[in-house]
């Protein structure tokens, strides 16, 4: 930290608060969180504030329907996860779909996008659409894509790679355009095949722009299996959710929402870890 | 987000060439791109037309324009739009209204930035939309949900965009504007702030998809008007053309709001000089 850099020696107490200080503040912030939202649960704010407003104090309690509370939803989450085991069976639902739709995009998406980046004419050809489509809130395709394929996996899988698809798309067609145009037109000069040239300078060079386009569509990827399911669906994560919430049952939606967050910050880690670790043999620029 | 533009002139630097042939390298991207649409439509009307496709499955371009028009003298219609306009507009404008001031506070404090991130980053992990259940039994299934979904949605990127912005600024100016004893509101005002547009507007474009996003799902998941409640019902009824109007729709409301950030973003940074 450099905030205790070069000052003279501080209490104990002190210098260990400013080493971790982000830890602390922040999990001082989430403890208070959760503190406020049991008391709203349990009622402590209703009682603690009973003396000063009288009858009223009773809007500080909400019913565990409205708001659940945190020892609730860690309630439920064992149950699901380690007692009925119930919510694996979603998870292992949304997966397939998720990992086919994602599967689809990439294998769509980069090449498309690297053929656009590639070739002039074809990208004048495709660019028009790939811009109004990236323009379009994707999901709006829902409606019409049951039309097309019914109710069941299709429709997730399909929606999930539309969403996917264009970050993929749109960042490996930048990547082409932004590689160096001095090494091409040197390994053009001492005549190497374009495979050559695809194989030794484009694609090493796009690498980075494929894996931020990646990370984009892992959490796009994300929003379609979950707008999926809430939109008409039996099983999966999303579908939990969407039933859980009709039926008033607010810790189980609390367990899917963290369940959720949980993967979604895995797998962007994921990502992020694979970036770091592609970009080592890079010069700093 | 558009497509960067070709460095390079076609035809530059070639012989003479017929005018037609002239004609066509000055304006290809035009024609290709031009060209491959009215090229698609044609082909889709032709499919739609010669019977081998059911209309119900895929209705032609002519028909989902007289679905538009059609739909033009409905007043259900014209009531959609207005709702699903107000919760755009309302969540979008409270989402920029808190996310640029807030942003730019969780730039300048450290302390404030521990204090929030734990919670920003966790938001900005969920796809927002799914906390939709817990939003529509808080705020129940008419316009406010949907205003909340909007708000979440584009809040985050905005806040986030923004703080990055600040973080990113150029610590030499910085030093060189206090090795002059500027105060700190000079050097928020002429180094950090018009550092931190071009971010700003990133956050704003990322800030309206999510937006519309939200619209759309907020309205197929539970609602009694709107765009996204008309298409979630035209769709159960196999009014396949309507389906495609209200998409073509929300497909026009995307590109006429980011063209819009773009010439707002490019009245902002006239003044900035082009190093390329």
């Amino acid at each position: 930290m450099p905030a205790t850099a070069g000052q003279p020696q501080m209490p104990a107490m002190l210098r260990f608060y400013f080493a971790h200080e982000r830890a602390i503040l922040g999990g001082l912030m989430v403890v208070l969180f959760l503190i406020a939202w049991e008391g709203l649960e349990r009622g402590w704010w209703a009682r603690l504030l009973h003396p000063l407003l009288g009858a009223s104090a009773e809007r500080w309690q909400l019913k565990p329907i409205f708001i659940s509370s945190p020892t609730l939803v860690a309630q439920a989450a064992f149950r699901m996860f380690f007692v009925t085991g119930e919510i694996w069976r979603d998870l292992a639902w949304s997966g397939i779909g998720y990992v086919l739709g994602l599967a689809l995009a990439i294998v769509v998406g980069i090449p498309l996008g690297l053929a656009a980046g590639w070739y002039r004419r074809f990208s004048y050809a495709v660019e028009p659409l790939l811009a109004a489509l990236n323009a379009t809130p994707q999901v709006a395709f829902l409606p019409l894509l049951v039309i097309w394929v019914g109710t069941g996996i299709g429709t997730r899988v399909l929606i999930i790679f539309l969403l996917a698809v264009l970050p993929l798309a749109i960042n490996a067609h930048a990547a082409v355009r932004t590689t160096d145009p001095r090494l091409i037109r040197v390994a053009a000069s001492f005549s190497a095949s374009d495979w050559r040239l695809f194989r030794t300078i484009i694609l090493p060079s796009a690498i980075p722009f494929l894996l931020a386009g990646l990370r984009l569509a892992v959490g796009r990827g994300m929003i379609g299996v979950v707008v999926g399911e809430i939109y008409g669906s039996a099983a999966g994560i999303g579908a939990m959710i969407s039933q859980a919430g009709s039926r008033f049952q607010t810790d189980k939606v609390f367990v899917g929402v963290l369940t959720i967050v949980a993967i979604g910050v895995t797998l962007v880690e994921i990502v992020r870890r694979i970036e770091r670790s592609v970009d080592v043999w890079r010069p700093p620029s | 987000m558009a497509i960067p533009a070709h460095g390079e002139h076609a035809g530059y630097g070639q012989r003479r060439r017929s005018a037609p042939a002239r004609l066509y390298l000055a304006h290809e991207r035009l024609v290709i791109g031009g060209g491959t649409l009215v090229a698609l439509l044609l082909a889709w009307e032709a499919v739609g037309r010669s019977g081998l496709v059911d209309p119900l499955f895929l209705p032609s371009p002519t028909r989902i324009a007289q679905a538009g028009w059609g739909l033009s003298s409905d007043r259900d219609f014209w009531n959609d739009l207005q709702v699903s306009g107000r919760e755009f507009i309302l969540g979008y404008g409270v989402a920029v209204a808190v996310a640029i001031p807030l942003g730019l506070a969780v730039g300048l404090s450290k302390r404030l930035q521990y204090m929030l991130s734990p919670f920003v980053d966790t938001l900005n992990a969920v796809p927002r939309v799914t906390l939709l259940p817990l939003i529509v039994i808080w705020f129940g299934i008419g316009i406010w949900s949907k205003v909340m979904v909007v708000f979440l949605g584009a809040v985050i990127p905005i806040l986030i965009n923004t703080q990055a912005g600040v973080k990113t600024s150029e610590a030499r100016f910085i030093r060189v504007a206090r090795s002059f004893s500027a105060s700190k509101i000079k050097i928020f005002s002429s180094i950090i702030l018009p550092g931190t547009v071009p971010f700003i507007f990133t956050g704003l474009k990322y800030g309206a998809g999510r937006a519309l996003l939200g619209v759309v799902v907020g309205e197929l998941y539970a609602s009694t008007a709107g765009l996204g409640h008309m298409i979630a019902e035209a769709g159960n009824t196999f009014q396949t053309d309507v389906v495609f109007f209200g998409v073509l729709i929300f497909m026009a409301t995307g590109l006429v709001v980011v063209a819009f950030l773009d010439a707002f973003e490019r009245r902002f940074e006239k003044w900035r000089p082009d190093l390329h």
